[in-house]
């Protein structure tokens, strides 16, 4: 065991990532309107966006600002998802409208060469009631895929992170120990967010975790809530992203507000929630219209007569009120 | 706050010595207020560097890599703005968007590209309504500036401000906006709406005093005027005069001059180029005095040692009433300067009897209240915001309004009401398909037109109504350019003198015309007007149609004594009107826009395919200024207004002369190769196996028409043409000239032969007639005699419309 600690940032050659960072989570096409408007607000508000790589196969203009890219392994847990050993890697095969679809770790890598600045192995998470066979059978693609594509990356600049999976403590922490004296980037521990309700647990594995790679970045998939991730940061993570911003934003909702919905919120309004919500989580400074939705202003009033369900109605607005713009932490 | 507390030291070096900083900008500075990540309102006097820090404000965002906009609500100033920012912001891209309303443009530097837009209120309103197409470029613009913030007060203007700055900020919640006016009187008010701060000096460079000249009798105006810009000429200075009419700038500028005083006017009736000398002439003191309207009163730096408030009063369409403080300020500022002059005078001149005037210098400005407390107004915005998409319920909507400046202000129209008016007249629908969620407001087809051309929704409605009456069908090109001139979009109206009725109405006794076929009454109640503003609504309809005659704004404008500038805004304005009305006669693409929840109580029918031709055609008139036979030109691909202006300028009269052409003397005209030409009249001759040159052609009075094609043994407007061609005899046959190509017609077993084209294809072609007229024809001569007389006077005298009691 070496003494040496994580770094503090990772470069990218769209930027540099500093660390603990917030990565929100976006996608691309059709199915979710409202990231289309939050995403050009992102580079005001995170250092990095991810992006899955089903929703990335969809983009058309690339953002500028750093780009992650996950594998999308997780589909492994839909229904009629099935995940084959093909001479010694994991494929995904998953079942759209009769027709399967194969995902291969090089078609994976293939497009994060082509768009990623940092890039997630082709992994399979072991859903917490999952036969421990087929877990273990799991793992064990996830780590040959792992190595695969370090051996197979062509692009020196691309990031990669191996991506750590298990159903135990033990099993995480050998999967840790497989990756330990390669030359990935950092690892990034998946499947996490099943697990969330028995947080203990989650806060064992990524010790486990980090016991085994002391001195590489971090990164934890899924989990956003302001309220865990100070926890995670503190034991050590140096990353998280989320889209429960943007979630709760659609659904009308206030991070941190549980008495706040907003039942028929505008696009724009769930914008405003949406930068709201990301802003408190990654603590950069509220954008400046979407201010009142946190301190109470005349538009909680009008809210009130207009649809809002409040349990409390806060304050008016007062100069002093409005200053403090970065968010409370 | 984001970066904004420091300041890297690439930006201190593009900021110039504070030493050269005035006193407040250099508080301002001090406060780092424009650094401070809030809105901010900004009132300084004129003249006092307002936007020289707006420009500060802006070199800061753009070296964040941020974009810019800036509002100005002159269309020369951005012009100007554009030049100095060039040079100024090298290195960023500054592109400039004023072209009126929703019109498609190619800008040189598009929107998406441009890292400071320069623009229109009205321009940012439309780029707001349409919000998708603009997604590129709108979340990356860190910083609004808008001059001339007082003009949210503005009735006309206002709305659109106040609109465009809701929507802007509702879409870019990180948006900063910066305010600037010399004339608040609510400063703390519109920054508190703005949710920013604000900072007032009322420093100046060159300080001004106040003082009033009274007289007895207005007669009396003209000589105290000579008198005090005498003095400050012969004493070195310049001299602002400020009036009420444009002709009372000319007046008085002759009159300066007479009294030799080197004097000009200014006013918004000048052609840009005049403007721009008498703007070169006044700054290198060439000219002493500049007389203006209120033209001047906002942004162009003329400065002078003296201001004259000549006429402290104005008219607002109705009725005279004094001069709002704000105005005379906005005026005054000019007084002083800079470097020339160590104090500005300003002079009020007003009735002995009028204490008020004392009180201007005092400088108590009025508040600026939204003019969306209108309820046209609002209903416009509303319109907007659900066509957008940007509000999809009734909630929505409320909560978007309640942001608004007549809302904060308490001055907000019922929403409700408001929205139901526009349920009622088929511009909204509200749709219930989910018993939980609220019912969806969607704009209609008729909704989404006045949206896109930026319109009222009245002005729509009242088009779509005038389409959908029984008299429809006949209606005349002259009666759809009076239902255009009638909404309240047309713009300018402009007004008939008493002195010229007679005039007018021999004029409209030429207009083929159902509308001036009804009765005085009726007419009153089709266009929804009565009394003067009638009679300027048919002033106006005639000066349209003229343009579309002549195509020339100078003629027109000399022909009906109104100003050249008049002639093109009109144009412009019924130009957009007219895309309207195209959009309202056009049936949808698919039946699906026309389900049940769509088609309100006061849909338009959509009537027969002539009305939509002539109204098509009407537009295309407007806006190329062609008249009824060249506009057939444009039937064919690939020609436009240009390119038919050019041909018709070569001889080529409309399509049939096209079809008739040959290659190579199409060619001739400037832009056209033989093998586009050769294109154009295969085209031509295809289109004329359906349709007929003449098709647009109407004459007579309908309904007491005497002539009617049907009765005529030839076609008339072919006869009129002939008359314009020259016959000479040669031995054996005529030689027609005056047309496109000379024609040879010989004497034939039957009649005359041409050996033209159109003979050919068995018409009797003008060449032909030509030659029967030079034979004195007897059939023909009566034809012509008969088309000739052909104007039936007026039913009414347009006297008794003058006399009207005008009701609102
Ligand atoms: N700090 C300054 N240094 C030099 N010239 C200035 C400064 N501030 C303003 N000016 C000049 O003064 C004139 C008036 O300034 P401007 O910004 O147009 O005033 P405002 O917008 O308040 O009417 C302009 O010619 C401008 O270039
Ligand atoms: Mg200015």
């Amino acid at each position: 065991m070496t003494h040496s600690k994580p770094p503090d940032h990772i470069n990218t050659t769209r930027g540099v990532i500093k660390f603990p960072a917030y990565f929100p989570v976006t996608t691309f096409g059709d199915k979710y309107p409202l990231d289309d408007l939050v995403r050009p607000y992102l580079p005001r508000l995170a250092p990095a966006i991810m992006v899955s790589l089903h929703y990335a196969r969809q983009m058309k203009d690339r953002p500028t600002m750093p780009m992650l890219i996950d594998s999308g392994g997780f589909a492994s847990l839909f229904d009629g998802a099935r995940v084959v050993a093909q001479r010694g890697f994991g494929v995904l095969e998953t079942t759209h409208d009769e027709k399967v679809e194969v995902l291969h770790p090089k078609d994976v890598l293939e497009f994060q060469e082509q768009h990623a600045d940092l890039a997630f192995t082709l992994d399979f998470p072991v859903p917490p009631s999952m036969d421990p066979e087929e877990g273990k059978r799991r793992v064990e693609l996830t780590i040959a895929n792992a190595r695969w594509a370090l051996q197979n990356r062509r692009r020196k600049d691309l990031l990669l992170y191996a991506c750590v999976q298990g159903w135990d403590v033990d099993s995480f922490r050998a999967c840790a120990k497989a990756y330990a004296g390669l030359p990935f980037d950092g690892l990034a521990i998946g499947g996490m967010v099943p697990r969330v309700s028995d947080f203990k647990s989650v806060l064992e594995i990524v010790d486990a975790v980090r016991a085994e790679v002391p001195n590489k970045p971090l990164h934890v998939f899924g989990l956003g809530k302001p309220g865990l991730v100070d926890t995670l940061f503190k034991r050590g993570v140096q990353s998280v992203d989320s889209s429960s911003y943007v979630k709760l934003a659609a659904d009308g909702r206030l991070w941190g507000q549980p008495a706040v919905k907003l039942g028929d919120a505008s696009p724009t309004e769930r914008l405003q929630l949406a930068l709201c919500n990301l802003a408190m989580a990654t603590q950069r400074a509220l954008p400046l219209s979407a201010a009142h939705l946190m301190f109470g202003s005349r538009l909680w009033e009008s809210r009130n007569q207009a649809g809002l369900d409040i349990a409390t109605k806060p304050g008016r607005r007062t100069k002093t009120a409005t200053q403090p713009l970065t968010a409370p932490t | 706050m984001q970066g904004t507390v420091e300041i890297p030291a690439k930006q201190v070096a593009t900021k110039r010595p504070s030493a050269e900083l005035n006193p407040p900008q250099r508080e301002i500075d001090d406060q780092g207020l424009l650094r401070s990540g809030f809105s901010v309102v900004l009132q300084l006097p004129t003249g006092s560097g307002k936007t020289w820090l707006a420009e500060q404000a802006i070199a800061e965002v753009l070296d964040q890599g941020q974009r810019a906009i800036y509002l100005t609500p002159l269309r020369a100033l951005a012009n100007e703005l554009l030049e100095r920012w060039s040079t100024r912001f090298r290195g960023h891209r500054v592109g400039v968007f004023t072209g009126e309303f929703g019109q498609s443009q190619a800008y040189p530097v598009p929107f998406e590209q441009a890292d400071l837009l320069i623009m229109t209120p009205e321009r940012l309103d439309a780029c707001t309504r349409h919000w998708r197409s603009h997604w590129g470029w709108l979340p990356r613009v860190g910083l609004l500036v808008v001059d001339e913030l007082h003009l949210l007060g503005d009735k006309g203007r206002g709305p659109r401000l106040e609109g465009a700055l809701l929507r802007t900020r509702a879409l870019n919640p990180f948006l900063r906006v910066l305010g600037l006016s010399a004339t608040l009187g609510n400063r703390a008010e519109l920054a508190d709406w703005l949710e920013g701060v604000h900072y007032h000096s009322d420093w100046r460079q060159v300080p001004i005093s106040w003082r009033s000249e009274r007289f007895k009798r207005a007669a009396d105006k003209p000589g105290i005027l000579i008198a005090e810009a005498r003095r400050c000429v012969d004493e070195g200075g310049q001299c602002l005069v400020f009036v009420q009419s444009r002709r009372r700038a000319e007046q008085l500028s002759a009159m300066l001059s007479e009294a030799g005083i080197p004097a000009g006017h200014h006013h918004a009736g000048l052609e840009s180029h005049q403007r721009q000398k008498l703007e070169v002439e006044y700054r290198s003191g060439a000219t002493r005095v500049l007389v203006s309207t209120g033209t001047l009163e906002m942004g162009l730096n003329l400065p002078a040692r003296l201001v004259v408030l000549y006429d402290l009063q104005y008219f607002d369409g109705t009725d005279f009433k004094p001069l709002p403080v704000n105005t005379v300020w906005q005026r005054a500022g000019r007084a002083g300067r800079r470097g020339l002059d160590d104090r500005g005078e300003v002079l009020l001149i007003g009735p002995a009897w009028d204490r008020e005037i004392d009180r201007y210098a005092e400088g108590r400005f009025e508040r600026i209240t939204s003019g969306l407390a209108d309820r046209r107004a609002l209903a416009e915005q509303l319109l907007a915001e659900v066509s957008s998409g940007l509000a999809r319920t009734r909630p929505q909507l409320h909560r978007r309004f309640a942001q608004s400046l007549a809302a904060h202000q308490d001055r907000l129209p019922n929403i409700d009401h408001v929205l139901a008016e526009m349920t009622e007249s088929g511009m909204v629908t509200e749709v219930s398909d989910d018993d939980e969620k609220a019912p969806r407001l969607k704009a209609t087809r008729l909704g989404r037109i006045a949206v896109r051309q930026m319109l009222a929704p009245v002005t729509v409605l009242s088009l779509a109504r005038a389409f959908a009456d029984e008299g429809a069908p006949s209606l005349k090109l002259f009666d759809i350019l009076l239902a255009c001139a009638a909404t309240e979009d047309c713009e300018p109206r402009i007004p008939a003198d008493f002195e010229e009725l007679e005039d007018l109405g021999g004029r409209l006794a030429k207009q083929p015309s159902s509308y001036l076929a009804r009765s005085v009454g009726e007419l009153r109640q089709d266009m929804g007007h009565n009394g003067r503003r009638l009679l300027a609504i048919l002033k106006t309809a005639l000066i349209a149609r003229e343009w579309t005659r002549t195509g020339c704004a100078q003629t027109v404008a000399d022909e009906f004594g109104c100003y050249v500038f008049e002639v093109r805004r009109l144009a412009e304005s019924l130009e957009r009107i007219l895309s309207a009305a195209v959009a309202i006669v056009t049936p949808p693409k698919n039946a699906e826009q026309t389900t049940s929840e769509e088609t309100p109580p006061a849909a338009p029918l959509v009537e027969g395919p002539v009305l939509a031709d002539r109204v098509r055609a009407l537009a295309a008139m407007v806006a190329h200024g062609v008249d009824e036979q060249t506009v057939t030109l444009t039937y064919v691909s690939g020609i436009g207004g240009t390119l038919a202006r050019r041909l018709r300028d070569a001889g080529i009269e409309d399509i049939e002369d096209l079809a008739q052409a040959d290659s190579k003397g199409v060619a001739q005209v400037r832009g056209v190769s033989e093998s586009r030409a050769a294109c154009w009249i295969e085209e031509a001759a295809q289109i004329m196996t359906s349709r007929s040159a003449f098709s647009l052609r109407e004459f007579g009075m309908s309904g007491r028409s005497t002539l009617s094609t049907l009765d005529l043994p030839v076609d008339p407007y072919r006869l009129r043409r002939a008359l314009d061609l020259m016959v000479r005899r040669q031995s054996d046959a005529y030689l027609v000239s005056g047309g496109l190509e000379p024609h040879r017609v010989e004497s034939a077993s039957v009649g005359l032969r041409c050996d033209c084209q159109g003979f050919e294809k068995g018409h009797e072609c003008k060449h032909v007639l030509a030659v029967r007229l030079s034979q004195n024809d007897a059939q023909l001569r009566l034809v012509v005699e008969r088309l000739s007389s052909e104007s039936s006077p007026l039913d009414f005298d347009l006297i008794q419309l003058w006399f009207d009691r005008d009701k609102p």
